[in-house]
Parts: structure tokens; C-alpha cells; sequence
């Protein structure tokens, strides 16, 4: 009641315009005087009180608080009712004596009474075990059956190969939108789709960065378009494009050279031509060799593996040790 | 606080799914939730393993909050869901609750008329989607010509005066009103009773009692009509809406109908029944309304039990010749004649209630209320009739009602009234356990019929039961939904005494400080008279010691001069015995000083108890002085305490002497 009887006071006052600090003193006076003659009647004694508070000393009462609630709680009560749904800390509600901040002056931390630090921080109080079982099963009515075929994962990504996730999220605020809900990420396997080899590099070198090799799964992620539906529907467009270009043999394809190949080929690489080379020059003079045979030899062949290997997988012990010996072969050492 | 912190917190809840690629749907037969079946949008994936993906169930946009609501059951030890959960802003007694639910409803009201009354500022619209009851809405009608449109927009505003006016204007004009248009006129001036209806920023009307009179002097200004003062305004005669209804040349079902409701509402009976010939004369059909609201007016113009019983079985009667189909509201009408109705209400009852059944018209609890206070009237001794309560406890059990009829709310203070005065607890169990059922705890009432339900309810608990259940559900139920009053306290104290649990005193005095009944001086009398009846074990009398002293502040002058309660000799007796069992005597000496100061004799007893304890300590001072006391207040005990204390003690000269002072001047009063 009181709000409306101050408003008209309040707005004349602020169409008040003063410049001189004489009159705005005299006005900040006169506002005190004109809020305390307007508010109810048992705030004004209040205020007389108070005013002669300081000088008698303490006469009102100050309204005590009652006992916080856990002193009341029982040990085998349901704590989904109490924390049903995600708020903040509230130290007479939870019944546990936790302490969190910096202990000062070789002290304690402080206690859960007024600190700040359990408030500011998110808690999980409304999600403990009980509570997620509760609400698992109130939800089993929303779901529907598996499907009882598809009992093994790896039936599920035989018929069903291409996977897209996406998320929902739920806050309490002014909007109950939120902007990221609309981002998919749709991942297939390579070995899934049906691809030669040539398509496989193609493809591979088209993903570039959204192919993961030691998965063997591509993962195109969209966000550009405003609406999940959308971004669905582009991150589907893009998985066919993808698979028809990669069919596609266009004519500047010929021009590969060595340095955009994936992987190391031996055949007309500097290591064979220095194979052959050496071998030619371990030949007894005037023998005629044909360089097919030459390649042909089981030691060469050897070498070939490991050099591949080596250039491929990487440097490790084991292949190092692989190409001492094929190397030794070779020399016949 | 709370809501802020959690504002800056942004809570996230993220929950990310994997979407196989399939679309289906299945229809869902169950629950509140609405569930449609949304179309079917791409081809079922068939293979040779014949893997059979189930259709995708669809629900409505609230199902799934709702079914994560009803995992929540209520908790025991919090407050009112609207208060703030804090120790300091819960309240403890029941004004205090009061007080801050009617603070929080004149905030939001407060708020609301800044919306309204400056609508500029508060245009930009934030929340996703739009929440419609959040903007400003316009108070003033924008229309401003004369003109039906200005007359339809006034009605919907409930503007009565305003839309009277404007359709004299428009008379005056001679621009005519269409009969539909009239129809809501006088619907609106028959539901008002032709005066402005109550604002809306007006804090909610629950204030039904007297605790409100002594703001009336300070709102003089801006306060509305209460909607209960607008139900005392009588009809007047030649009101707007009769001189309304004259000037139509060809008045339909439909203005008959609002004029006989408005005057059936406004006490205006015999007007109500003579305008009703008026349209049976005119060869009119009369609706379902017109018959309810007559039959509410049937026992306001008879006098006999049954004239208003043919009354009420004529108009039925030519309901049925003008076929119309009486609804819910026909049938509670009828029962509550009837309630009125005397003996012939019971016999006539059920078969009204049958032949409604026939037409497949359901009972609501406004009936089973009904049904209840025609067999057992207040104060009217029970003959073999309890059953018909069971009956109706039968008939609803475990069902769950919605509101269709105002006097739905009464059902449950009558049930557990009757259960109260036959003394039939598990009637009320059950009573209580129908509130429990679904949307049942809104029929409850407002906060009064609720505080008059649980004051019956445990009235009857302390009564009936033993007192572990009794404290079972005095812990469920105080102080979360109910704050008891004095006398619930008192009965309580009662059960405490027959089940000899007498050690749970100090607990509930506890309580009864909290609640705030701690000043009214029959209550704590009762409290202390209990305590000191026996002699219990060591702790437990420790732990009434300790009572006693925090109930001997109560009686301490308060703050501002203010006594509160003042000693009596009975409750100071108490208040020592108890000490004095507990082995206090320095507090029992200063308390046995009090006697002088506040002009109370005490008992003859109540001095030989305080001896027998001095004796035990020793003190012989303290028995002379106890001497001197009873002396003092020119006791008849006085030569015998003398005696006594001449023979018990060693006493030295000076205290011979007193003694022997006392007994001559003891001799020489007597």
C-alpha cells in the first residue's frame, strides 16, 4: 500500500531540477520529511522510535530468527523434496556441516553459515543418485523399445553407419533458447561407404582436417545455418557431395606428383633408383642384368617392405632393427 | 538473494543425445500430457534381419516437466512455497504467515500497477517466447466514438458504468444495439450487480476477518470495494438492468435468463419468480441457468418444508417439459434446498441423486457436501447415520476432482467435522488421505478453511490416538502447512498427560514460544501445573527445571514497561516445586521472594516442601528467613514451621531469639 502513496511523492520529486547545493540540500531534507509524513502510520512511530533509539537505548525487540531447518530434519527423510530442483546453497537447508574458503591467520576454513564461496559455486544437490533414478523412470514412458535385432554395437553400425548428435540445453533465464542448441555433428565411418581407393584418398584429402585417421571417421560439424534442422540437413548435403567428388576423376588428377601423394610408393623413388643403382654397380663387370629381375630378388623385395615401412609407420625401434637386417641381406654381409 | 544468485549462475543443465536417423511415431494413451500423432514422415527401414523400428511417441510441450514433477513429493519441513526459504523469513506463527503472503502479493501488485499505470517504459519485450501476462496491459478503453465496437471493448473491460452510459449515448442517438450486444450488457450488469467490480491491484481477498479492521483508517483513499461487500449490495429496484430489460422490444431466453441470475444473486427472490411467469407468459423457453438459479431462490420464498419441496419439484418438472438437460450445478442446487428442507431432505435425497446418476450427471464433492449436512446437522445427536458418511467416503476415494462448483471447498471441513463429533478416526484418515489424491489439495480452500481442517484434524488426533502417531503427525504437519492455535496446543498437553509422556514438555513449549502462544496465561498455567504434579527422573526434571526459568521470563516485564502475564499463586507454586525437585534452591529462593512483590500468599504446603528441602541442605539462615516469610504474610502454618524448625536445626542464640519473637507475636495474633 505504501508504494502507491510514495510514487507521487517520489516523481515530483525527481521533476525537481536544481543546480545550486544549498537547495539540493534543502530539498534532501525536505525529501526525508515528505517520505516519513507518507508512509503508513506505524512506520512513522518506527522512525520516532528509532530516532530516539540511539539515545534510550535498545527498547524494540528485534524480531529473532527461528532455528534453521535442519534441526528438524530426520535422518531418513527424502531429500528429492527438499532440493527438487537446481538452486543455489542455502546453509539452513542442507544438514551438512561443509566448510570452504581460505583459512586466515592459521585458522579454519570458514563455516557453510553466510559463506559466499558455497553459494557462488554450482552444486549438484539436486541430482544425487536417488533423485536420478526418480527421474529416469518417471521418463522410461517417454521412450520407446529397442529395437531387439539390434543387440551388439557393431550391428548398430552395420545398418545404422552414420551417426549425428546434436544437444539440448535448459536454463532458467530471460530466453529459453540458447544459440548452440543448434549445432550438429554428423560422423561416418570411411570404411562404411562404399569407396575405392582412389575415392578414399580423394575423399580424405577433401575433409582434410574433419578425417581422423586413427578412427577412420569423418566428422563434419555445422553451425552456420540458424535452426538444427537446417544444419542436418547441410551436414547430409555435404556427406553427398563429398562421396560423389570423390567418385569423380577430374582431368588436372593427372598431374599428381610425388609430394601430394598420401602415402611413400618405392617404385620410382630415389631409394630404388639408389637400390639399383648400388646392385648394377655390386654386379661382376659385363654381366647384363634386367632391372625386373633385379627387383625380383626376395632381398630386394625385403628392403622394399621396410622402407616402406619406415617412411609410412614412422621411425621405431622395431623397424629400424627391420631394415639393419634388410639392408645386411642385401649387401650379403 | 536466492533468485539473483541463481540468475548470475545460469544453471546449465546440457544434456546431449544421439539421434539415430529414424522418424517414427506411436500414440500414447496415458496421463495428463496431451500426446498427439504427428504425421509419418519417411519410409520404416526394412532388412533382412527384419529390425522393426517403433514408431516416435509425441507428447505435449509440458509433459515431460510434469512428469518430472511428480517425482517431487512435499517436504515436511519447509514453509509455504511462495516464502523465501530462510531462517529469519520463515514465518512462525500464523499472523506472521499472513502478514508475509499478503507483503508478497501487495509487492507483485505494486509492480503491476507501475506496468499498467506507465506502459512506455516497459515495452521492450525480453523473454523467449513471449509471456503475455508480463507487458503492460491497457486500462483504459480505446475506443472513444460512440458506437457498438466502444460498447463490446467496454464490456470485456468490465467497465459497468462506463458501458451503461454508453448505451444510453447510444439510445439517445438512436443508433440501434443489436439484441446479442444488449445480452452482454445486461450480463455484465447482472453478474455486477450494477456497480464496478473490484480492482485488480487490490491485495487478494482473503482478508475475510477482523485483522484487517484497523488498516481500514489508514487506505482510506484507493481501496476498491471488496467482492464481499459487492455480495451484500442488494438489488435495487428500477436498476439499470430493469430499465435495460424494459426498453428491449423482444427480450430472448437470454436476457431473461441474466436478469432472473442477477436477481437471484442479489436477493431480489419474489422478483426473480414473478419475472420468471413474465416469461412464460411471453411463450418463451426458460435455459439450464435460469432453472439453477431458481431453484437456489426456491427456499427463499417458501416457508414450509414442503411447499419449498413442491416448489423445487415443479420446476423440475417443467425443466423436463422444456427438455432441457439439467447439469451439475442443478443437481448441487437441489441439495442444498434440501439441506434445508428438513426430515424431507433425507428422504428425498438419494433418489434426487439417483435419477441425476440416470442422467449421467457425476456428483462433485459440492454434492457428497451437501449430501453430508442434510444427514447430519450440527449439534443433532447421531442415530445409526454413519454410515452414510462411509458411503461417501467410498464413493470418492481415490478419485481426483476438479473445482466446478464453488461450494466444492466446504466438503472437506464438513467431512472432518462430522468426523470430530463421531469420533471416527479412521473416517478422517481417509479424509485426509482423499486430499492427498491429485488435484485434490486445491479444493481445500483458502487459508482460513484450511486452518479450521487441520484444527478439527488434530483436535480429533489428540483425542483418539496414542501419542507416538499423534507426534508423527504433529512433526509432518507443524509448522510447514498448519501453525495451531492455543487450544490445539492445550489438547496436545492433554494427550501428552493420558500417555504419561510427560518428558516431551520442554520440547513443546519450545514450540509453543515459536508460535507464539507463550503469553496467554491459561496455556502456560496448564504447562506448569503439569510440570510440578510429580516428581520424575534426574534429567527429565533438569530439563523442566530449565523450562521453568525461561517460562519465569516470560512473566518478566517486557521491553517497553509492558507486562504480559502476571503470577498467580498456583503458577509460582509450580514454578518452585519443579526447582525444587530439580535440586534448584537458589533459583527457588529468589522465585519464593517474588511472592512478596506481586502480593501472592503462599500455600501452606508449598512452605513445608521448601523446609523439608532446606532441612536437606542445611542452610539454617534460609529456614529462619522461610520462617520470617510466613510470619510476614500472617500464615496460619506459621507457629507449626516454627516448631519444626526448632527441632530439625541447631540454632544459634540470635536465631533462638528470633523465633522465639515470632512465635509470641504468632500466640499474641491469634
Amino acid at each position: 500500500m505504501a508504494a502507491y502513496i510514495t510514487h507521487p511523492a517520489l516523481s515530483s520529486l525527481c521533476k525537481i531540477n536544481c543546480n545550486i547545493n544549498a537547495i539540493y540540500s534543502l530539498i534532501s531534507f525536505s525529501r526525508r520529511i515528505s517520505i516519513s509524513s507518507v508512509l503508513s502510520t506505524s512506520a512513522v512511530t518506527t522512525e520516532s522510535e528509532a530516532a530516539g533509539q540511539g539515545v534510550r537505548g535498545q527498547r524494540r525487540s528485534k524480531r529473532q530468527a527461528g532455528e534453521p531447518r535442519t534441526e528438524r530434519m530426520t535422518v531418513d527423510q527424502d531429500w528429492t523434496a527438499v532440493y527438487p530442483t537446481a538452486a543455489s546453497f542455502k546453509p539452513s537447508t542442507v544438514p551438512l556441516p561443509v566448510r570452504m574458503g581460505y583459512p586466515v591467520k592459521r585458522g579454519v576454513p570458514p563455516a557453510k553459515k553466510g559463506n559466499l564461496e558455497l553459494i557462488k559455486i554450482p552444486n549438484f544437490l539436486h541430482l544425487t543418485p536417488v533423485a536420478i533414478k526418480k527421474h529416469c523412470e518417471a521418463l522410461k514412458q517417454f521412450c520407446t523399445e529397442w529395437p531387439s535385432a539390434l543387440d551388439s554395437d557393431e550391428k548398430c553400425m552395420k545398418h545404422f553407419p552414420i551417426q549425428v548428435q546434436s544437444k539440448e540445453f535448459v536454463s532458467a533465464g530471460l530466453s529459453l533458447k540458447n544459440p548452440d542448441a543448434r549445432i550438429v555433428t554428423l560422423k561416418v565411418k570411411l570404411s562404411s561407404l562404399n569407396l575405392d581407393d582412389h575415392a578414399r584418398k580423394k575423399m580424405i584429402k577433401l575433409g582434410e582436417e574433419r578425417y581422423c585417421k586413427d578412427t577412420d571417421t569423418l566428422t563434419i560439424t555445422t553451425d552456420s545455418c540458424p535452426l538444427r534442422q537446417q544444419n542436418y540437413d547441410y551436414a547430409m548435403y555435404l556427406l553427398t557431395v563429398l562421396y560423389h567428388e570423390s567418385w569423380k576423376t577430374e582431368a588436372w588428377e593427372q598431374e599428381k606428383t610425388r609430394a601430394d601423394m598420401e602415402e611413400y610408393e618405392w617404385e620410382d623413388s630415389p631409394s630404388q633408383k639408389n637400390v639399383l643403382d648400388t646392385l648394377l654397380r655390386m654386379r661382376p663387370l659385363g654381366a647384363k642384368d634386367e632391372v625386373e629381375e633385379l627387383l625380383g630378388q626376395p632381398a630386394v623385395q625385403e628392403y622394399r617392405d621396410t622402407m616402406l615401412r619406415l617412411k609410412n609407420e614412422g621411425e621405431t625401434e622395431e623397424n629400424l632393427h627391420k631394415y639393419k637386417e634388410a639392408v645386411k641381406k642385401l649387401f650379403n654381409i | 538473494m536466492a533468485s539473483s544468485c541463481s540468475q548470475a549462475l545460469k544453471q546449465h543443465v546440457c544434456k546431449s543425445s544421439t539421434i539415430l536417423r529414424v522418424h517414427l511415431q506411436k500414440s500414447w494413451p496415458k496421463r495428463s500430457f496431451v500426446l498427439n500423432s504427428a504425421a509419418d514422415q519417411q519410409p520404416a527401414v526394412s532388412s533382412p534381419e527384419e529390425i522393426v523400428i517403433p514408431k516416435k511417441k509425441t507428447w505435449s510441450k509440458e509433459a515431460v516437466l510434469q512428469a518430472l514433477a511428480s517425482t517431487v513429493s512435499r517436504d515436511p519441513t519447509a514453509s509455504d512455497y511462495r516464502l523465501q526459504d530462510d531462517p529469519y523469513l520463515t514465518p512462525k506463527t500464523s499472523s506472521e504467515f499472513k502478514l508475509f503472503s499478503l507483503s508478497q502479493e501487495s509487492g507483485k501488485n505494486a509492480a503491476k500497477y507501475f506496468i499498467n499505470t506507465y506502459p512506455k517504459y516497459f515495452q521492450k519485450d525480453y523473454a523467449q517466447p513471449h509471456i503475455p501476462c508480463l507487458m503492460p496491459e491497457t486500462l483504459e478503453a480505446q475506443i472513444e466514438e460512440v458506437s457498438e465496437a466502444a460498447l463490446i471493448e467496454r464490456i470485456h473491460m468490465r467497465k459497468v458504468k462506463a458501458a451503461v452510459d454508453l448505451y444510453d449515448q447510444l439510445q439517445q442517438a438512436g443508433t440501434p444495439v443489436s439484441l446479442d450486444v444488449t445480452n452482454q450488457l445486461l450480463d455484465l450488469i447482472c453478474f455486477y450487480g450494477d456497480s464496478d467490480p473490484a480492482q485488480e491491484n487490490v491485495p487478494e481477498q482473503r482478508n475475510e476477518e477482523t485483522e484487517d479492521v484497523q488498516d481500514e483508517p489508514q487506505t482510506k483513499k484507493g481501496r476498491a470495494s471488496k467482492a464481499s461487500d459487492q455480495l451484500k449490495a442488494a438489488w435495487k429496484e428500477n436498476n439499470n438492468a430493469e430499465r435495460i430489460f424494459a426498453l428491449l422490444s423482444e427480450p430472448n431466453t437470454h436476457s431473461y435468463s441474466a436478469l432472473i441470475r442477477g436477481m437471484v444473486k442479489y436477493g431480489a427472490y419474489s422478483k426473480a419468480f414473478s419475472t420468471y411467469t413474465d416469461l412464460l407468459n411471453n411463450r418463451l423457453k426458460a435455459d439450464v441457468n435460469t432453472f439453477n438459479a431458481l431453484i437456489t431462490a426456491a427456499p427463499e420464498v417458501k416457508e414450509k418444508y414442503n411447499e419449498k419441496w413442491e416448489l423445487i419439484v415443479d420446476l423440475l418438472k417443467e425443466l423436463a417439459e422444456q427438455k432441457i438437460k439439467p447439469n451439475l450445478l442443478t443437481l448441487n442446487g437441489v441439495l442444498k434446498a434440501l439441506r434445508r428442507c428438513g426430515t424431507l431432505g433425507k428422504s428425498q435425497a438419494f433418489p434426487v441423486l439417483s435419477e441425476m446418476k440416470a442422467l449421467s450427471i457425476d456428483p462433485s464433492l459440492a454434492s457428497y457436501n451437501h449430501l453430508l449436512g442434510i444427514f447430519y446437522k450440527p449439534g443433532a445427536p447421531f442415530l445409526g447415520q454413519t454410515d452414510i458418511l462411509q458411503e461417501v467416503m467410498n464413493e470418492v476415494s481415490g478419485k481426483s476432482f476438479t473445482p466446478q462448483d464453488p461450494d466444492d471447498a466446504q466438503f472437506f471441513i464438513t467431512a472432518v467435522r462430522i468426523c470430530l463429533d463421531t469420533k471416527d478416526i479412521e473416517q478422517a484418515y481417509s479424509v485426509h488421505e482423499l486430499l492427498g489424491v491429485g488435484e485434490n489439495w486445491r479444493l481445500l480452500g483458502n487459508d482460513l478453511q484450511q486452518n479450521i481442517y487441520y484444527a478439527r484434524f488434530f483436535s480429533l488426533l489428540c483425542m483418539m490416538e496414542n501419542i507416538d502417531v499423534m507426534l508423527k503427525w504433529y512433526r509432518d504437519l507443524v509448522p510447514s502447512v498448519y501453525y495451531p492455535s492455543s487450544n490445539i496446543m492445550r489438547d496436545l498437553l492433554q494427550a501428552l498427560d493420558t500417555d504419561n509422556r510427560l518428558d516431551l514438555i520442554p520440547q513443546i513449549w519450545k514450540d509453543i514460544k515459536q508460535l507464539g502462544h507463550a503469553n496467554r496465561q491459561k496455556l502456560v498455567e496448564d504447562l506448569l501445573t503439569l510440570m510440578a504434579r510429580e516428581k520424575q527422573d534426574q534429567e527429565v526434571q533438569e530439563s523442566f527445571a530449565e523450562c521453568a526459568l525461561d517460562i519465569k521470563k516470560m512473566y518478566d516485564t517486557g521491553d517497553r514497561g509492558k507486562v504480559i502475564m502476571s503470577w498467580t499463586a498456583t503458577s509460582l507454586s509450580d514454578v518452585i516445586s519443579v526447582l525444587l525437585a530439580a535440586q534448584r534452591r537458589q533459583d527457588a529462593w529468589e522465585i519464593l521472594k517474588l511472592f512478596k512483590t506481586h502480593n501472592r500468599v503462599p500455600s501452606e504446603e508449598l512452605l513445608n516442601k521448601f523446609l523439608t528441602c532446606v532441612t536437606e541442605s542445611g542452610e539454617v539462615n534460609h529456614a529462619v528467613e522461610l520462617v520470617q516469610i510466613s510470619a510476614g504474610f500472617c500464615l496460619p502454618e506459621t507457629p507449626k514451621l516454627i516448631q519444626r524448625v526448632q527441632q530439625e536445626f541447631q540454632l544459634s542464640e540470635q536465631q533462638k531469639n528470633i523465633l522465639s519473637d515470632l512465635e509470641i507475636q504468632t500466640f499474641n495474633s491469634d
